[in-house]
Order: structure tokens, then C-alpha cells, then sequence
């Protein structure tokens, strides 16, 4: 089976790095974009399987790539972001605005690897 | 700016960095510098300059003359978001450096590249501020100013600007000019300055003159014209209508000659746009210019600006200042360059500082004889660094001289005065004589016994400062991997010193904000409690308190606590592998 593509969008380049290592230990190709201008192109560029996103991006937030998704370029592509748990407000406006799923600061990357396998449908 | 001017300061900084691979100084800190500097150069090679290495395009840039319009702007456009981040990375290593305990050598050193990437933020603020007026977003004040004062204080600063030249330097004022007007005196500071520092710039040997000259009065404003009137080099006829035009120089080799980065005279004309004036410029080759600048000011009534103080006149016989320890607190470059001279002309040794808890540090560590403060500083005012001294338990501070040093000082200011435990006080525009009476004066006075013992610093509580298990799990016991995340952990902490320095300098609460929410995830993975909470409190006085003075406090106190942490983590991962 080919590996599914998946575009992470962190500004933190140490939990990126931490992120990416353990996504692809387990089987994703992963491309890593630290703002929100370079995450815009690289979606249409790309056409990823999946991303994941931190909300709070230079330039681009991770609410307004959400919009962006699903009312300009009208994809359902899996979308899940990271959240400092103290930012409720925007998760809820990010899910109503059609965000698949979130995880919250500070992000264990075992719980974001079973997270994105249940929206990739894929099942330890 | 072009890319020469660029390289330039690139160079120098190249160049300072270089004395640091010296084996003697071998410090963890110069050679992270080191390692900044590399990665922000090949950076700039890639992302500004699209692969040509630095040293291709400074071979280029020394045979061409002019270089190619549209990529200049590429450049200029590209450099403000590219170059910001890595050099935050630099000046806050070069902030931690200074934190270390340096040889004279290294001081020296450690200040010539403070200096370099300081001037490489100047350029790179300049731009920023260039865009900032032109969308509109520059705010302007309305305060009451003593005009007389501001226009004396420009001619003052402009002197120190000259140096090796001959030039005479002349203000002169209209009689019956109203002394107090109400405006932006930052502004047409700014805008004087700048004119004339172009003249010194322009004038080898010659004469400078700032003219004020009072036009009208008409509905309570008052319109004055200032000229700067220089016999420099002069400009072309046909290249008089370029020089307010951005990023262009009246000829191709101004740069190289001259330096700057084009938008001074840009900015210049941006502020008088709006401000309601206008600005006209004439000039004959080889024989000079006259800048001619008209603007309206309200006339304030005598209550809004404050009687000046009289001046104080303590005559002190032939008492030398050789070998006085002084510590200036002094936020303006140029006037810190003027003090500097000043009082090394005395024979000082002098220290000067912008930042009111370095300052106070270095008092509780180092011997001082006297203090000289500048009482408007940003963050910590000059009140508030001289209660601190005071309210120091070592006797010493308790009892140093501190004379103020200030433009406009109000009634409530000379109280104030008092109040905090200031010795004296002098008000600028003051001549040298005054202060060097004053400081022979204080310095008699406090000659008597003081053998206080120098402070022992507290040690803290015994904490591990971060713990590598958990992360080291998160990285399936990869070493490997791990020693990689703590190089990044570093860069993001060293950036985020950057950044926070150049944020309280520009007073943008937010952007400190969103720099300490940034790294909250790398410190709570690092386990780094201490940083962590200084960082969760920075957070939320961005949101809540809105304190200045409180974040310079927070950042200090993270500057300190940083390389206890980097310590730590270096000695960890040498055990695991």
C-alpha cells in the first residue's frame, strides 16, 4: 500500500522535528512547514492525505487554514489541530468551522499517532 | 540599503565572530554564537539571495556599480522577514555572553559584535519603520516641548556626530519664538537629526547651520521653518527630485562612500507629510544644500511646559576625576557616545548601560564611585533603577552619588528627586564644566569611609533544572534523535531571548506574548520548570498587568536561569551517550 502524505504545520521546530520522526517511525511520509504561507502552498501542491496543524501560526492560523480548507478549496482532507488547552474558544470555532479532530498542548505524539491513524482509518 | 550594505555588516559581524574561534575562548556561549551565525548565514544565502554564496555576491558587488533595481528590492523585501529571526539568535547570545564572566579582551569583543549585529537591527528596524509609516500605522504625539531646549539638544547630539572633520556646527533661533509648543519633539527630533547627520555625512571640511525662523501665527498655530544649511558636496540639479524617493542615493557610489540606507530622507519626508508640513531642498554642486522644512505646531500656554529649574552652581576647586568609577544609565546611542567621550576626556573609567537591572547588577558586583542617570528610560525609569539603589542593603549603594540627568524637569520631578534619594540633578542642554563641578563636588562628599563588603550572591532552592526521561521515551530511546531536538531546544531559546530583547525595546507586549507561548511546549518536554513558570508569568503580564517593567524582570531573570538549564541538559546528554 502506498504511504499515506501528511503536511504538519508547527512553528516549534524541536516539537516538529520530535513529531515528524515519530510519524514517519510509523509508516507516514511527512512534510514539515513552520508558517502559515508555506502550509497554504503546500497544500494545493501537495494534496496531502492528512494535516495536522498548530493553531497559533505566523502569518496564517491554524482556524483560518480550516476556512480555508473547507469553503475556498472545498476539501474534506482530515484536518487535526494542536491547541494550548487554555484556547477552548478556538478549538470550538475551529470543529464548528469543520476541523476533524484536536489535541491539546503539550501534544504526546503516541496520542497524536493514534488520532490521526482513527481519521486515516487505520486500526492498531 | 542594498546588498552591499548588507554584506558590509555581515562582515563585520563575520569578522567579530571570527576573533571568537580563538582556543581561549572556549565558552559554550561564543561557540553557539559561532554556530547562529552560520546557520543565519547560509539562510540569507539561500532564502535572500537565491544560492549565491555571500562571498560570490561581495566579489560582484565590488566590481559592479549599480546593482539591479528589482533585485535590490527582492532583497530588501525579503531581508526584514528572513533576517529578524536568526538575528534575534545572535543578540541573544551576545546578551548571554555578556552574562559570563570575559577577560578585557573578550569584553572588548563581546561589545564589537554587540555593536555590529545592533547596527545590522538598526537597518532592519529602519525598513520596518519605513513600512509602518507608509501603511499609516505610525502614531504621532501631542505633548507640550520646550522647542528651545529640543532645537540646542539636535545641535548637541549633531556635534558628537562629527568626528576627524573640520566642520563648525551653528544654531540659531528667531528671537521671540514661542519657547513651548505642543507636538511630537521625538519626531522632529528624529527628522532634524536626520537632516543634519546627512550633512555631517556630506561635509568634509566646512560649516553646518541649523536656522530656525519663525513664518506665522494663525489660529493659535504657529508655523516655523527649519533650515539645514550645509557647504557639502552638494547634489546634482537633475538628481534633487530622486534623493526623497525610496531606497535611492543621489549617486550610484553614495553607499559604498557614505553608507546608510536610502530611506532616511524617505522616512524624513514621510514624518513631515505627516505632520502637516513640507520640506523643499536646494543645492549647487560642490558648493551645498539647504533643506527647508516648514511645520505647524500649537502654542502651548506657559502652565503646559513647566518652568525650567535653576540651575545649580556647586564650585569645587580644582578636584580631579582621574580614576573615578562612574556608571551611566543613558538609553540614546548618541548621547551615550557623547558621555563616553566625556568621561574619558576626565580620565573616568565608565560603564554605560541602557538597561536598568544590568545596571543595577553590575552596582551590587562591581565598585562604583558615582551614578549618572538619564531619568526617562524605557522599561525602568531612572526613579524607580535609583530607588533600587538605595533600597540596597549594601551601604555602599545606599550612599553613592547619583546625579540625574534630564531635558525638561517639572517642579514634581525635582521632588521626585528628593523623594527617591537622587543627589543632584543637572538639566540638559548642560555645559561640561557644570557637570564636571557637580561630580568633583558629590565625590569629596561621599569620600568618607566606605568599606562595605561587596554582596554574596543567594543561591536557590536545589531543583534539577530540566529532566531528559521523559522526552528521551518520547524519542524511543534514540540518542541520536534526542541530542538533535536539544540543538533546536537551544536555537528556540536563544531566538526567544532575541526576541523578547528587541520586543521590550519596542515596547510590543503582544509579540512577547505570543514568544513565551511559543517555547512553553520545548520547555515543558525539557521538563524546564523554572523557565517554564518565568515563562508562564511573562504570558500572562502581556495579557493581564501589561507591566513593562515587571517583563524586564522576567527576561533577566530568564537570562539568568537560561544557562543553568543549558548546563544542566550538555552534562545529561554526555551521560547518555
Amino acid at each position: 500500500m502506498k504511504p499515506k502524505r501528511l503536511l504538519l504545520a508547527e512553528d516549534d521546530t524541536m516539537l516538529a522535528s520530535l513529531l515528524k520522526y515519530r510519524l514517519e517511525k510509523d509508516g507516514y511520509v511527512v512534510a514539515v512547514k513552520h508558517d502559515g504561507h508555506q502550509m497554504k502552498t503546500a497544500i494545493t501542491e501537495q494534496l496531502p492525505d492528512a494535516i495536522i496543524s498548530d493553531v497559533m501560526m505566523p502569518y496564517f492560523s491554524g482556524i483560518e487554514l480550516v476556512d480555508y480548507l473547507r469553503n475556498d478549496l472545498k476539501t474534506d482532507i482530515p484536518i487535526i489541530l494542536i491547541s494550548a488547552a487554555s484556547n477552548e474558544e478556538n478549538v470550538v470555532s475551529a470543529l464548528k468551522l469543520g476541523a476533524n479532530d484536536f489535541i491539546a498542548k503539550p501534544v504526546s505524539p503516541t496520542e497524536l499517532l493514534i488520532r490521526v491513524a482513527r481519521e486515516l482509518n487505520r486500526y492498531y | 540599503m542594498n546588498t552591499r550594505e548588507l554584506l558590509t555588516h555581515l562582515s563585520k559581524l563575520e569578522n567579530g565572530l571570527d576573533s571568537f574561534s580563538f582556543s581561549e575562548l572556549n565558552t559554550t556561549e561564543a561557540k553557539a554564537l559561532k554556530k547562529s551565525f552560520e546557520s543565519f548565514k547560509n539562510g540569507l544565502e539561500t532564502k535572500v539571495f537565491g544560492g549565491d554564496s555571500v562571498a560570490a555576491l561581495q566579489a560582484d558587488a565590488l566590481t559592479v556599480t549599480s546593482i539591479n533595481n528589482s533585485k535590490e528590492h527582492t532583497v530588501i523585501a525579503n531581508v526584514s522577514h528572513e533576517i529578524r529571526t536568526p538575528l534575534n539568535g545572535i543578540v541573544g547570545f551576545v546578551d548571554l555572553l555578556k552574562e559570563t564572566p570575559l577577560t578585557q579582551k573578550q569584553f572588548e569583543l563581546t561589545n564589537a559584535l554587540s555593536k555590529a549585529s545592533q547596527n545590522l537591527m538598526d537597518i532592519v528596524n529602519e525598513l520596518l519603520e519605513f513600512s509602518k509609516l507608509a501603511a499609516g500605522r505610525e502614531k504621532f504625539a501631542k505633548v507640550p516641548f520646550n522647542l528651545k531646549n529640543l532645537v540646542n539638544e539636535v545641535g548637541f547630539l549633531c556635534r558628537t556626530l562629527i568626528t576627524n572633520k573640520d566642520i563648525t556646527l551653528q544654531v540659531t533661533m528667531d528671537e521671540g519664538i514661542p519657547h513651548s509648543l505642543i507636538g511630537d519633539p521625538a519626531k522632529l527630533s528624529q527628522i532634524l537629526l536626520n537632516l543634519m547627520g546627512n550633512s555631517v555625512k556630506f561635509v568634509e571640511k566646512g560649516k553646518i547651520q541649523l536656522k530656525v525662523h519663525f513664518i506665522k501665527e494663525e489660529n493659535n498655530e504657529v508655523f516655523l521653518d527649519f533650515d539645514v544649511v550645509d557647504t557639502g558636496i552638494g547634489i546634482a540639479n537633475d538628481k534633487l527630485n530622486d534623493i526623497f524617493e525610496t531606497y535611492q542615493q543621489a549617486e550610484p557610489d553614495t553607499q559604498l562612500k557614505y553608507g546608510g540606507s536610502g530611506l532616511g530622507l524617505s522616512i524624513v519626508k514621510e514624518l513631515i507629510g505627516k505632520m502637516k508640513g513640507q520640506i523643499t531642498v536646494q543645492s549647487t554642486l560642490g558648493r551645498g544644500t539647504v533643506f527647508k522644512v516648514t511645520l505647524p505646531f500649537e502654542k502651548a500656554s506657559t502652565d503646559d511646559v513647566q518652568q525650567t529649574v535653576t540651575k545649580q552652581n556647586k564650585r569645587v576647586e580644582g578636584k580631579g576625576l582621574e580614576g573615578t568609577k562612574v556608571l551611566v544609565f543613558e538609553d540614546n546611542t548618541l548621547n551615550q557616545k557623547l558621555m563616553e567621550n566625556r568621561l574619558k576626556n576626565w580620565g573616568c573609567e565608565t560603564i554605560i548601560t541602557a538597561n536598568g537591572l544590568y545596571g543595577l547588577k553590575l552596582l551590587e558586583n562591581h565598585h562604583f564611585d558615582m551614578v549618572l542617570m538619564d531619568l526617562r528610560m524605557p522599561g525602568m525609569n531612572g526613579f524607580e533603577i535609583t530607588r533600587r539603589i538605595r533600597n540596597n542593603s549594601n551601604y555602599m549603594l545606599q550612599t553613592i552619588p547619583i546625579i540625574a540627568i534630564s531635558a525638561d524637569m517639572s517642579a514634581s520631578d525635582k521632588d521626585k528627586c528628593h523623594e527617591y534619594g537622587v543627589s543632584d540633578f543637572i538639566l540638559k542642554p548642560y555645559n561640561s564644566d557644570e557637570l564636571q563641578n557637580m561630580m568633583g563636588f558629590h565625590l569629596n562628599q561621599n569620600r568618607v569611609g566606605n568599606t562595605g563588603t561587596p554582596n554574596n550572591w543567594v543561591a536557590g532552592p536545589k531543583m534539577n533544572p530540566a529532566n531528559l526521561a521523559p522526552i528521551l521515551e518520547e524519542c524511543l530511546g534514540q540518542i541520536e534523535l534526542l541530542d538533535e531536538l536539544i540543538r533546536l531546544f537551544k536555537q528556540n531559546m536563544l531566538e526567544f531571548i532575541g526576541k523578547v530583547k528587541m520586543h521590550l525595546q519596542n515596547n510590543n507586549l503582544q509579540g512577547i506574548g505570543f514568544a513565551a507561548h511559543k517555547i512553553k511546549s520545548s520547555l515543558k518536554m525539557m521538563e524546564a520548570s523554572s523557565l517554564f513558570e518565568i515563562c508562564e508569568t511573562i504570558s500572562e503580564t502581556c495579557k493581564e498587568s501589561k507591566d513593562t517593567q515587571a517583563l524586564t524582570v522576567l527576561y533577566h531573570r530568564f537570562l539568568e536561569e537560561y544557562p543553568k538549564v543549558e548546563k544542566f541538559i550538555d552534562l545529561e546528554i554526555k551521560k547518555l551517550k
